[in-house]
């Protein structure tokens, strides 16, 4: 038996914010991989007296998939080789849909399987890939296909794309919305990307200044800024009446005195429903020959006294990662200071691409600072359903490093305790320098892990477990620290099948695709196929992925 | 008279362009026309007709009677060795992996013929772009000792030369002993293979700003690196595939390394030519299923890499005992089939029944860009969907994947 069909999680202690429920000793039941109501006094039981019951992770921004990240993958076989995945002990040879068990490699970016296993076994179940360019979607979709488990939806990068330029240099906002419905449905993706509006384009032209130096800076026509580009498509995206609003890359990504630049971004989009990524990135104050301190406090400031606005954190975690990103300009500057090996790849008409190994160490003052930004981000957030939890894995860390957050997060005196292990030279003045008391309670944890990334989504189905939820559940054992539970979930239920039992893998079902299909005016058509005619290399008939435009 | 349809925007792999511009003109099952391919495409094509055959023990047999007699071979063999050829889908060559990984086997592909260069953008990364980016922005394109017109006919035309672009280009040849770049280019550089390395040394020196001492035998060198400082985007095209003459290991290493000093003066990508038969898709799919790109061993249950014990040197050290090629027989490296033919060997891929090794079973499939769909990669890793024109022999995924149940352990 793979699937259960019906089951009662009885005696579980249940944190389901998304219907109220706070730490309430309750069942839930599940039938036909979906939260019912009640079942049949008969039905299997899973007993989770002194458990802890939560919806399945929802992880709002993560790279797992697709060119860039597999460019990320082969720089670096030395991570691999130091961390084999043998084939998980599946209950049966062929538990799932999802195949035959495989092995694979781990590090900072794990192959495909191994990336399935390691989210669900992490309580994960469900996976947003956030940096696709619609060129290489196919490539992307392929990569998910091998990737069990975990429901995953990917965003497509636009806000570097040449054709989107001509719009708004034109003054054709209907079409630019058409074209973002378009590509949407042609990369199969479920929301929109927009990453360094404008730099990336200026770093591919070449000449001086390689970047965008702020939000009125000409990219090409003097019509087309990062404003402009940034306005366009949040409204596309809000008109278009998509689930998820834009998902910001702000400018400026890692530099000091971006927070505002950060600010300015945002306070542009004042009143229109938006999505900051990565926040930490772009929380510095200082500035170039100031020096960097923390720009924490202003940034979150704003967004906890405006509604429309989300985030999630990018958080820094010290110990190895990969910055991988179609931030083009930022992976060739942390190349240059760092002397690691580069990838950079042009991707015709459309974004760019960076990849630099990278390790944030305790010692180090910028990735002490950059730890501290994201904390302060955290503890000084009022409201944990716009301001959600995320490394921006592999950039800030592996998503494997999420429970060691959650302790820095609900656990002061550890946190204090590492405060005092990192180099303190930029952190004067910084809020959590200064003493944060905050915790997190486990309601707010399973907001800012599942509840709250779901609902930024518009996901209805997932981060909660009420009737019609996806049977998406992580039942976790108490006893331990908050990173220890976290980390080893007992159970895990991915649509109603028990993947991980016992905590063991157990059963790797096929993961779903999570896709939006916006409506689009078909005149855009006609000028799309002249646009590919002229321009592109690839044909306008080759370039949708099957079945999707 | 008979009807003829035209099958539009199929993909061509016969070489890594991947054109995908290509009209084929049907008519009763075969090809009669490839328009817009070049010669390489229209030899690639052909007229559709491949082998059909199913083989065991030199007879015909039923599709399921070889792929039985393959799992035996295959699950009986202590070191089998998975080859992935040429001429296969991704999506064959995802499950291709997967019997790999389940046999426990050793993985290798032609990428393995290319190692030095793979380990160099290991070691350092690259800088690349697109095909297109080059068609947009490249004011300046030096072909490194290579002139495409050979094996990538339509690479000047479609990507990198006549190309309508947003500038004015010029085209340096770089002659390399006897590899010379286009013979039409506006300037020619020559550079004696001895010193090629050095020269590409020199250069990236004067790209990251270093002070030199003046060596006569490299000053043609140092005048280009200073013309490509001077451009404004620069492709520096270089030719991946071995054709005979093995290429200086510290080659790959150099261009890669110039490349990336480029991108502090000025913008530079190295575009790398590969070959046809969705090479680049091997690549692509063993790294997303590995974490490796080519020379992958499972035999401890996970991959490990083995760049420098790869296939051929396994093969020839005589501890495979069994293999299992996927993909056109004919594409794999003689220095690793001539140890095919003393063990038992399964050929599943187009051209199976005529592999020079004598498999034991050979299943014939369809070519894929041919007879079969599915997805490829161009040289530059952009993917492609390919369009089957005719029909043709069992389709090389559905045989892998039929292959794979097979060998579920009891």
């Amino acid at each position: 038996m793979t699937t259960a069909q019906r089951l009662r999680i009885t005696g579980g202690t249940v944190y389901d914010p998304a219907n109220g429920v706070d730490g309430v000793v309750r069942d839930v039941c599940i039938e036909d991989g979906k939260v019912v109501t009640g079942l049949p006094a008969g039905a299997p039981r899973l007993d989770a007296s002194g458990m802890i019951v939560m919806p399945g992770g929802v992880d709002i921004h993560s790279h797992i998939a697709g060119s860039s990240v597999n460019h990320g993958r082969r720089l670096q076989p030395e991570e691999h080789a130091v961390d084999p995945v043998p084939a998980p002990r599946l209950d049966g040879p062929d538990a799932g849909e999802g195949g035959p068990a495989r092995s694979g490699t781990g590090g900072t970016i794990p192959s495909t399987f191994a990336t399935g296993y390691r989210y669900a076994g992490l309580g994960y179940t469900t996976v947003m890939e956030a940096a696709v360019a619609p060129l290489f979607a196919r490539h992307a979709h392929a990569e998910l296909d091998d990737t069990p488990i975990i429901d995953a939806g990917l965003f497509a990068l636009l806000g570097n794309d040449e054709y989107l330029f001509r719009q708004i240099a034109a003054g054709e906002r209907a079409r630019a919305r058409d074209y973002a419905a378009w590509v949407l449905r042609a990369a199969g993706a479920y929301a929109i990307k927009v990453v360094n509006p404008g730099g990336v384009e200026l770093w591919k032209r070449g000449a001086p200044p390689r970047n965008v130096t702020g939000l009125d800076d000409p990219v090409g026509s003097t019509a087309v800024t990062p404003r402009r580009i940034l306005e366009t498509l949040t409204d596309a995206g809000n008109e278009l009446g998509l689930p998820h609003p834009v998902h910001i890359h702000c400018n400026a990504l890692g530099q000091p005195g971006n927070a505002a630049t950060t600010l300015e971004t945002m306070r542009t989009l004042a009143g229109r429903r938006a999505h900051f990524t990565h926040l930490q990135f772009h929380s510095y104050g200082g500035g170039r020959g100031k020096g960097w301190q923390s720009g924490a406090k202003d940034v979150i400031e704003y967004v906890n006294a405006h509604p429309e606005v989300s985030v999630d954190v990018g958080q820094v975690m010290f110990g190895p990662a990969t910055t991988l990103t179609a931030d083009a300009p930022v992976g060739y500057l942390l190349h240059a200071s760092s002397g690691r090996k580069w990838v950079n790849v042009d991707v015709e008409l459309e974004t760019g691409c960076g990849i630099v190994p990278y390790t944030y160490k305790e010692k180090a003052a910028v990735a002490a600072l950059q730890w501290a930004v994201g904390l302060e981000l955290f503890l000084l957030a009022t409201d944990p359903w716009r301001v959600v939890l995320s490394t921006d894995h592999p950039n800030g860390g592996s998503f494997l490093s999420y429970p060691e957050l959650i302790r820095l997060l609900m656990d002061r005196a550890y946190r204090d305790e590492q405060i005092k292990r990192v180099n303190a030279k930029l952190l004067k003045g910084s809020a959590l320098a200064d003493g944060l008391a905050r915790e997190y309670t486990l309601n707010e944890i399973a907001i800012v892990t599942r509840a709250g990334p779901a609902r930024l989504l518009g996901l209805t189905e997932k981060g909660h477990l009420g009737p019609g939820a996806d049977a998406d559940v992580t039942i976790y054992a108490t006893g331990g620290d908050a990173a220890t539970m976290f980390a080893t979930p007992r159970y895990v239920l991915k649509g109603g099948t028990q993947v991980v039992e016992e905590g063991q893998l157990r059963r790797a079902p096929a993961g779903r695709r999570l896709a939006v299909r916006p409506e689009y005016d078909d005149a855009v058509l006609r000028d799309l196929k002249r646009y590919f005619d002229l321009h592109a290399t690839v044909s306008f008939e080759n370039y949708p992925c099957a079945g999707s435009a | 008279m008979s009807a003829e349809r035209v099958v539009e925007h199929v993909t061509c792999l016969g070489c890594g362009c991947a054109c995908d511009d290509i009209a084929a003109v049907v008519r009763q099952n075969r090809i009669v026309e490839a328009r817009n391919a070049c010669f390489l495409g229209r030899a690639w094509f052909g007229d559709g007709r491949v082998p059909q055959e199913t083989r065991a023990g030199g007879r015909t047999v039923s599709l399921e009677a070889a792929l039985t007699q393959a799992a035996t071979i295959l699950t009986q063999a202590r070191r089998p060795l998975v080859y992935l050829a040429v001429e296969l889908s991704c999506e064959t060559q995802r499950a291709a992996v997967g019997i790999a990984d389940r046999l426990r086997a050793v993985l290798d592909s032609a990428t393995s013929e290319i190692a030095a260069a793979v380990l160099a953008a290991q070691r350092r990364g690259r800088a690349t772009a697109t095909l297109g980016e080059l068609r947009q922005r490249a004011d300046l394109v030096v072909f490194w000792g290579v002139d495409p017109a050979e094996r990538y006919p339509r690479y000047a035309s479609r990507y990198a030369v006549a190309a309508g672009g947003l500038h004015s280009r010029t085209v340096v040849a770089v002659d390399v002993g006897g590899h010379r770049g286009p013979g039409d280019a506006d300037a020619r550089v020559t550079i004696s293979a001895d010193v090629e390395v050095d020269a590409l040394g020199v250069m990236r020196a004067i790209a990251l700003g270093h002070p030199l001492p003046d060596v006569l035998a490299l000053r043609p060198a140092v005048q280009l690196a200073r013309r490509m400082m001077q451009a404004q985007y620069v492709a520096l095209v270089h030719d991946a595939e071995p054709d005979g003459t093995p290429a200086d290991p510290d080659r790959a290493e150099g261009l890669i390394a110039l490349a990336q000093a480029l991108n502090g003066p000025t913008r530079c990508a190295l575009s790398t030519l590969r070959a046809g038969g969705n090479r680049s898709g091997a690549d692509a799919v063993v790294t997303w299923q590995t974490g490796f790109p080519c020379a992958v061993d499972f035999g401890r249950g996970y991959p490990s890499y083995r760049p420098h014990d790869g296939a051929a040197a396994l093969v020839a050290r005589r501890e495979i005992d069994a293999t299992l090629v996927i993909g056109s027989p004919g594409s794999v490296p003689e220095r690793v089939a001539r140890g095919l033919a003393s063990v038992p060997t399964v050929a599943i891929g187009p051209y199976a029944s005529a592999a020079a090794f004598e498999p034991a079973v050979a299943v014939d499939t369809g070519v894929a860009g041919i007879h079969e769909g599915g997805m490829a990669f161009r040289m530059d890793d952009v993917p492609l969907p390919l369009r089957p024109s005719v029909a043709g022999p069992p389709v090389a995924a559905v045989v892998v994947r039929d292959l794979a149940t097979r060998l579920v352990s009891p």
